[in-house]
């Protein structure tokens, strides 16, 4: 129930000429005004933070070295001849594109278990979902804490399952470790994935079943020739919201694996930190956070783009 | 419903797709209670039992030590104060400038889609290529480790969010009721406060609910923007698991403290998942 | 628009309230009152955590709120000694002069922030040491908690951000470089000089009391004594089977491994005999945990391995290095499952438990061993020993042990009260102080003055305590320090990376190239010649090599 202009809340007609002269101006540029505050908010953390840090790449910025000497290209020099730097962005791709192909087949999968509905679904959904309200770095905390050796469940349930005591360092040794972190990002993630696919699902025409039903085609066939079409854009979209969050992937290596053994799970994210934050080599870390922001805005500019395209069509 | 159409064949099918159904949720479930279970197993144990073969599931004495020793003896308590100061500040903020902004981009298509895009880039940039020059320009602001300036870095974090949220909201609300309102002579300001903002109430609710929860469980600003003052509760866990000491029941307990009120409030807001995680863009 | 400072205040007094709130003991009992009438009486166990089982005895001053034990006990009676010195005296003593000086401070109302480790480090000041200076000067205190690497890269934060937010300090001496070169911290020679009793500088164990000089001057108190050293079962050593059974394999008698190849025969050897009952040896070898660095530089050293040449290029890979990884690798293998994971705690965790023939590992070690230390419950995260009465103390094979990190109180430049900062320091640190603060049951500082060393309160902990503080005295004698140097934190990065890259499987040779080209990129970003220089001061302090350590400088001191 909306109350309607009532005459009270209009401009008193006594009030002074130059309020009704800012109440014009504040009326013309209306729109403007709105967007204002958080334009402005916007632009001081983002925009004004940025253009100080172009600077901040072309000088020494490291609290052992006094002064803030002009170095030229040596900051970015520095983070490309680093071989660390390079297999952490590798790492960082690698990762990202395995966890959300893991997430993407397990939440299709689910979505697909969920999508009639049954009794207690409701209690099923909130459970599934539950991952995506728990910070990052307790997910961390419960799988190192999950995963430990050799005192954590984790192996003392696998040697239950398969009958002889295992043995795995779950954050000390290759691939171990990445099946860790892997299996981190997938619990908290997999949601995700499950709930944008199911909402996809649920929007497919319920006729079109039917008629492929009566056809007598089989659930392969139906699952490829009108699910998937169907799901296309749903899918574009989720892959692209979870693509972009997943390259930043950097909680979970923090709690879990500290970037070890030895370098083998430093993420961009992670090597940033380390470099800017634990070694304070500050305009070292601003260079390579200026590059791979430029990599990422790349990705950014073709995916957010063609899903703009994908949600005005 | 449509059991009625459905040949006998058919229905054997649906049992199979049943008991599949069935495992591959099951499966799923457990595998999200499990890890979860543990954390919160952790937190009432006596310590003796965090170091054995085979693991304790059940502890035989469950003790809340670890809550009171985290919360009162250690710094807990002002982590979840500081925690619930700065999320609630940062979500009033970033709910009344997004809605705001969204109403301007929805109904004036204001800066055409090249604002809209803008806002929303934001909302992808990774937090480690931006942090450190915020970090260099609280410095000089003054904003390092203060309370205000995580609601503001928050502010600006969850803002994609939240005009996005509310730009798709309104811009499936009928625009008739303001207009009818304009033609009655109320200014552009009033129609937005007194026709727009109580018609897209439920939509404000929901998204600040999810800027809630994601400034609540949010890590990385909070582990560079701050050190003795304004740390959040997220930031505290690891100085359980320290050098010298590990002091799980202590950590595990603040984690349980911690997720507790965003999974409650998560689960508020579940009809409206499907928005909340991607901005808007389906409505679900 | 509110300036810098008034922002800050406006945060500091939010804090405040905060802190406040948490501190004072009337109001926290109220909001605990409170909080129980709201939540049940589910919150009962905490009562009984915090309350401080206290009362005051000594007349001079109101210590009611500090935390205090029986005085009919050791720890009692060091605590009554360590009320005395601040406040009757002996005139001359630092802690007695600290308190005077700090009396002009009685009425301004002013707060120390003080860092600290988080967790069970930070008790000791919550519970003893900040209550009973705030009783004794006036002169508030706020414990500020923060993980280990933060207590080096947050003051370096606050620093850059100059926000004046720290007073003192807690802070490794290896990192006095590169703090004091980027003027995080301020020398404090000239306070010595005015207010330090010369005997209570000249009572720290010699080589506590240069590990703080750097560039001529002196960077902190000294305040944590964390020499590594080596504890073992006497039962296991004096089992005749064994005995007989390593003569017949190896054709010695079986005993201490006096050398790093013996450390992992005889570790081997035990788990051969006796796994899955007693493992030969247990290490934290975790990432970060962090031992890797120093396990490695300790062997790397009494492998004859020196860091740098003359042109400070790295000397890792060489074959001290290859022998050092190759060494630690057998001692994994010859170790409890899951070694490799291990952080300090789970190993003692296994040791306490009786799993473990041998660890090297941090002084705590000695107080967990013998129950002393679990009779506090902040500590009950580790287990009760079953092997109270088994343990041996001994100096670690090679003879050289590390003295693996360690605390140092420094002074914060920026500290808007630089003297009375300074003072906490000095009182803090002074004998009878520092002797109770080394021996509360919870506590993880561990003893570095020669007074505590030789302390007959502290001897009557346990009935092994005295040998266990000799062992200590001679362990420092021999010890080897880290790297004193600019970079240390990266370089010791460089080596706990390459330890866990070879745990995982990389090839010693290659992680050991790896680390070295790390560390050669460390020293030339700092500038080689000015590390050389720093390499030059560093190989000064006894400790740098073993042929520079305290024993062979002259300077040992032998206790009875």
């Amino acid at each position: 129930m909306v109350q309607l202009a009532p005459a009270d809340i209009l401009p008193p007609p006594g009030a002074g000429r130059s309020s009704r002269l800012v109440s014009a101006f504040a009326d013309r540029y209306f729109k403007w005004l709105m967007i204002a505050p958080a334009a402005i908010l916007i632009l001081a953390l983002s925009i004004y933070p940025l253009l100080f840090s172009l600077w901040v790449n072309f000088v020494n910025y490291d609290f052992q070295i006094p002064g803030h000497d002009f170095v030229g290209l040596q900051n970015f020099l520095q983070v490309i001849q680093d071989p660390l730097a390079s297999s952490a962005l590798v790492l960082t791709i690698l990762l990202s594109l395995t966890v959300v192909a893991i997430e993407f087949v397990l939440g299709l999968a689910l979505a697909l278990a969920m999508v009639r509905t049954f009794r207690g679904r409701g209690i099923v959904m909130s459970l599934l979902v539950m991952p995506l309200f728990i910070s990052p770095v307790i997910v961390g905390q419960s799988w190192a804490l999950f995963l430990q050796r050799p005192f954590g469940p984790a192996d003392y349930l696998l040697g239950q399952l398969v009958g002889h005591p295992v043995n795995i360092s779950w954050v000390g040794e290759v691939p171990w470790v990445y099946i860790a972190i892997v299996i981190a990002d997938v619990w908290q993630w997999t949601p995700f994935m499950f709930v944008i696919l199911l909402a996809g699902l649920a929007a497919i025409p319920q006729h079109l079943y039917e008629a492929a039903e009566l056809d007598g085609i089989g659930g392969l066939q139906t699952f490829v020739h009108i699910t998937l079409p169907q799901l296309a854009p749903i899918i574009t979209l989720a892959l692209t919201f979870r693509l972009l969050d997943a390259v930043k992937l950097f909680d979970i290596i923090f709690m879990l694996t500290g970037g070890g053994p030895g370098t083998a799970t430093y993420t961009a994210s992670f090597y940033l930190y380390q470099i800017g934050f634990q070694q304070f080599h500050l305009s070292i870390a601003t260079a390579g956070s200026w590059i791979f922001l430029i990599l990422l805005s790349v990705v950014i500019m073709v995916l957010v783009r063609r899903l703009l395209r994908v949600e005005a069509a | 419903m449509k059991a009625r159409l459905t040949p006998w064949k058919l229905g054997t099918r649906r049992l199979r797709e049943g008991a599949v159904r069935i495992v591959i949720v099951g499966l799923f479930i457990m595998f999200v209670l499990v890890p979860l279970y543990w954390v919160i197993v952790t937190s009432i144990k006596p310590s003796k039992d965090y170091l054995t073969v085979p693991p304790v599931w059940f502890p035989a004495e469950p003790t809340l030590v670890h809550y009171t020793a985290a919360l009162f003896s250690y710094r807990g308590l002002q982590g979840l104060i500081n925690s619930l100061i700065i999320s609630s500040a940062a979500t009033l903020l970033s709910a009344v400038l997004g809605t705001m902004m969204a109403y301007s981009l929805a109904r004036f298509r204001t800066g055409g889609q090249h604002l809209a895009f803008w806002v929303l880039s934001q909302r992808f940039l990774p937090p480690v290529a931006i942090v450190l020059p915020i970090f260099l320009l609280f410095r000089g602001w003054g904003l390092y480790d203060t309370h205000i300036g995580l609601i503001l870095a928050y502010t600006f974090m969850t803002l994609p969010l939240s005009v996005w949220m509310m730009y798709a909201y309104f811009r499936q609300l009928p625009k008739s009721l303001e207009d009818a309102a304009l033609v009655d002579g109320l200014s552009h300001w009033q129609a937005f406060r007194l026709v727009a903002v109580p018609l897209a109430a439920p939509g404000i609710a929901a998204a600040a609910v999810f800027i809630f929860i994601s400034v609540w469980t949010e890590f990385f600003f909070a582990l560079i923007l701050t050190s003795r003052y304004a740390f959040t509760l997220p930031t505290i866990f690891r100085a359980f698991l320290g050098f010298q000491g590990a002091q799980y029941g202590e950590a595990c307990a603040l984690a349980t403290t911690s997720l507790v009120p965003s999974i409650v409030l998560g689960m508020l807001v579940q009809r409206h998942l499907v928005r909340g995680l991607t901005l808007g863009a389906l409505r679900g | 628009m509110m300036n810098e400072r008034e922002w800050r205040d406006f945060n500091a007094g939010l804090s405040d309230e905060v802190d406040s709130w948490l501190r004072g003991d009337t109001s926290r009992r109220t909001f605990l009152t409170r909080l129980m009438l709201m939540g049940g009486a589910a919150m009962l166990p905490g009562l009984g955590f915090t309350a401080a089982g206290s009362k005051a005895w000594a007349q001079a001053v109101d210590v009611s709120k500090v935390e205090l034990a029986d005085p009919s006990t050791p720890l009692g009676e060091a605590q009554a000694a360590a009320v005395k010195a601040s406040s009757e005296g002996p005139k001359e003593g630092s802690a007695y002069r600290a308190v005077q000086a700090a009396q002009a401070y009685k009425a301004k109302n002013i707060t120390l922030n003080l860092t600290y480790e988080a967790g069970l480090q930070a008790l000791e000041p919550k519970n003893f040491s900040g209550p009973l200076w705030q009783t004794l000067t006036g002169i508030n205190f706020n414990v500020v908690e923060l993980p280990h690497p933060d207590q080096y890269s947050k003051p370096i934060a606050e620093h850059i951000a100059d926000s004046g937010a720290y007073d003192v300090l807690d802070i490794e001496p290896a990192w006095i470089p590169a703090l004091a070169n980027g003027g995080v911290i301020l020398p404090i020679d000239d306070y010595v000089t005015k207010y330090m009793n010369k005997a209570d500088l000249d009572d720290y164990h010699p080589l506590y009391k240069s590990i703080t000089l750097y560039k001529g001057k002196r960077w902190g108190v000294f305040d944590d004594g964390d020499q590594f050293a080596l504890y073992y079962r006497k039962d296991v050593f004096e089992d005749e089977k064994l005995k007989s059974a390593y003569q017949a394999k190896f054709g010695k008698p079986f005993g201490l491994p006096k050398t790093w190849d013996e450390y992992s025969q005889v570790a081997q050897f035990i788990t051969d005999q006796l796994a899955p009952n007693v493992y030969g040896a247990a290490h934290f070898r975790k990432f970060g945990s962090p031992g890797n660095q120093f396990s490695f530089l300790q062997q790397f050293r009494a492998n004859g391995g020196k860091f740098f040449d003359a042109d400070m290029k790295a000397q890792l890979t060489t074959d001290a290095g290859v022998t050092t990884l190759d060494q630690m690798i057998a001692q994994n293998k010859a170790s409890i499952p899951g070694n490799n994971d291990l952080d300090a705690v789970a190993q003692w965790a296994a040791w306490l438990q009786g799993k473990v023939a041998m660890i090297f590992s941090w002084p705590p070690t000695g107080r967990i061993s013998s129950n002393y230390a679990q009779r506090d419950k902040a500590i009950n995260f580790i287990p009760q020993s079953s092997i109270a009465d088994k343990v041996g103390y001994a100096v670690l094979p090679g003879g050289n042990g590390e003295m693996a990190s360690g605390y140092v109180r420094a002074l914060a430049a920026g500290s808007n009260n630089e003297e009375a900062a300074y003072l906490f320091m000095q009182w803090v640190s002074a004998p009878p102080l520092s002797l109770v603060r080394t021996m509360l049951p919870y506590t993880l500082r561990d003893p570095y003055r020669l007074s505590t060393y030789k302390s007959e309160q502290y001897r009557a902990l346990w009935p092994a305590a005295k040998d266990y503080l000799i062992n200590l005295c001679e362990c420092s004698n021999n010890a080897v320090v880290d790297m004193i140097m600019p970079g240390w934190q990266d370089y010791a990065l460089s080596i706990d990376r390459m330890c866990t890259a070879v745990w995982g499987g990389e090839d010693p040779k290659s992680a050991l190239q790896k680390a070295s080209a790390e560390w050669d990129s460390t020293t030339q970003r700092l500038g080689v010649a000015a590390q050389k220089a720093a390499y030059q001061e560093f190989l000064q302090i006894p400790g740098s090599y073993a042929d520079h350590t305290i024993e062979k400088v002259g300077q040992a001191v032998h206790i009875t």
